[in-house]
């Protein structure tokens, strides 16, 4: 009964915090080019706006299989993630099985956009899985480094060891450093955003989609911003203590790539691989040296 | 290439007690949320930048920059239509999901501007697709432009921007003026009749002599065949 509830209100608060945190980036992209930016409730706006267009094109099954596969994988990420008060399936799952789930977003839209049959799209989807291998490396290397240093894959355990001890990003500052290295890409944030690219390839993975399929990937980015916020927060900051401390945590963390994000030009596919290959790689693989020495 | 319209055709009997609450809610987020097309060939779209950024910042009133037809709501159209650039604006608005609205910017758009006398400009813009709201101007500053978007924005919230469903009831008439332009054999991807049918505002005026010329010259859409060519040397793949 307990579970059932907090299988419900695991993803409906993140999809709640992500909009929130959509709000935030959009207001921090806004007063950084001195601008007002959106009003308070727009994401919600803009979703409800998109699932309520009367034309809905659909280009076929598969491309409404791989919109469920985006919204839904990141659906089932929510449950694993422990939150102040709510374990869901953290116990069970662990953080593994957490980030072989947070790819099935990229996975089911890769499928979606092969059915659109636009160029662009797949221009996108192909630079877009590219980017996962990017930046995928250095994820997996900072998640193992972190995991061998709490000795448990058991993210409610990892929370509980940082709440007793000392927090992870003293523990393990290079792993951590390497981390926030990773989270723009993670994010497809500016210097990372090849595969989006409007002027060039008309946003590419999203060039074809349109009424609730747009409000999917409108749905889908508000949970990409949570997982990353809280599972950054969770291996590095110490989880949550108690809710206002818990969203400052992942708000902050969510925030950090916006604000550098224009600092940056655009890069291109190859640079990003080897940018991606090069610093946070090497970080994260000084950082495991130094934890495991 | 087999696009299907999925949304149900207008209802006859609403059950749902609550339907009205809906239509309420769904219209206020279409006027909080409007994601632009930008059609700028014209030079009004220099009037855009100014009412986007940090002076003026349309960002305020939840009204976004979108670059496909697909994700828009508000199809642009800044400054003199050209005749071949009319053919691309009609093949974008078709692709574009409704509800969708259209904003006519400067003075060409409504009578030809100073391209009145040109033989290569299509004077006014509402003859050849539904015009929701005209920004007179040569050009209108920014401070127009926003007070136009507002004005749209309040007929969405009252329900009053509606000019789409006209496009659908109206298809003969604006598919003559576009035949008096392009030719008799003009004709676009989009099967408008059978959209009109879906949505149910096939009208009486819907159908007429230009429908039938389009019928009689229509050819069925081919997919194009993709052909790679091999470098320099190579024979040509089919």
């Amino acid at each position: 009964m307990r579970l059932g509830f907090e299988l419900v209100m695991m993803p409906l608060l993140a999809f709640v915090i992500g909009l929130l945190m959509v709000l935030l980036l959009r207001r921090i992209g806004a007063r950084l080019q001195r601008r007002v930016g959106p009003p308070f409730l727009q994401p919600l706006y803009d979703v409800v706006k998109l699932y309520a267009k009367r034309t809905q094109v659909s280009h076929g099954l598969i491309h409404e299989i791989g919109i469920v596969m985006a919204v839904g994988g990141y659906v089932a990420t929510e449950t694993l993630l422990p939150v102040p008060g709510m374990n869901g399936l953290a116990d069970k799952g662990g953080v593994i099985t957490l980030a072989y789930m947070m790819m099935v977003p990229s996975l089911g839209l890769a499928l979606g956009v092969g059915q659109c049959a636009n160029p662009n799209g797949s221009i996108g989807i192909a630079r877009a899985l590219t980017a996962m291998l990017a930046y995928d490396i250095p994820f997996m290397l900072v998640i193992f480094g972190a995991a061998w240093v709490y000795g448990t894959t058991d993210l409610s355990e990892i929370i509980a060891l940082q709440q007793h001890g000392a927090w992870g990003v003293e523990r393990m500052p290079l792993l951590a450093l390497a981390g926030l290295m990773t989270l723009p890409a993670l994010m497809g944030k500016q210097p990372f955003e090849i595969y989006v690219a409007p002027a060039e390839i008309a946003t590419g993975p999203m060039v074809e989609m349109g009424g609730k399929f747009l409000g999917g990937l409108f749905v889908m980015q508000a949970f990409q911003l949570y997982t990353l916020g809280v599972l950054y927060a969770t291996l590095f900051l110490g989880g949550g203590e108690n809710w206002p401390l818990f969203l400052v945590k992942i708000f902050a963390v969510v925030s950090i790539p916006m604000t550098i994000a224009w600092l940056y030009p655009r890069y291109r596919t190859e640079d990003m691989l080897s940018a991606m290959w090069r610093w946070p790689l090497l970080t994260a693989l000084l950082g495991i040296a130094m934890v495991m020495i | 290439m087999n696009d299907r319209v999925q949304s149900p055709g207008e209802r006859v009997t609403r059950t749902n007690p609550l339907a009205h609450v809906f239509d309420e809610l769904s219209r206020f987020c279409r006027s909080r949320s409007l994601f632009i097309l930008h059609y700028c060939t014209g030079c009004g779209a220099i009037e855009l930048p100014p009412a986007m950024t940090s002076r003026f910042d349309m960002e305020r009133l939840g009204i976004q920059p979108m670059v496909t037809p697909r994700q828009a709501d508000i199809l642009l159209v800044t400054g003199y239509v050209s005749v071949k650039t009319l053919k691309r604006i009609l093949l974008t608005y078709e692709q574009m999901a409704a509800p969708k609205y259209v904003i006519g910017i400067c003075s060409c758009t409504v009578n030809g501007g100073m391209y009145w006398q040109s033989y290569a400009t299509a004077k006014v813009l509402k003859a050849y697709l539904p015009v929701d709201l005209y920004i007179a101007g040569c050009m209108p500053r920014p401070e127009a432009v926003i007070t136009g978007m507002r004005a749209l924005m309040d007929d969405i919230a009252a329900g009053r921007a509606e000019s789409w469903k006209r496009y659908y009831t109206h298809y003969d008439h604006y598919l003559g003026n576009q035949q008096a332009l392009f030719g008799e054999n003009w004709q676009t991807p989009t099967d408008v009749l059978a959209e009109a049918r879906h949505y149910g505002l096939l009208g009486e005026r819907s159908e007429g002599e230009h429908t039938a010329l389009l019928e009689r010259h229509q050819q069925p859409l081919e997919p194009l065949t993709m052909r790679l060519r091999a470098p320099a040397g190579g024979e040509e793949k089919a």
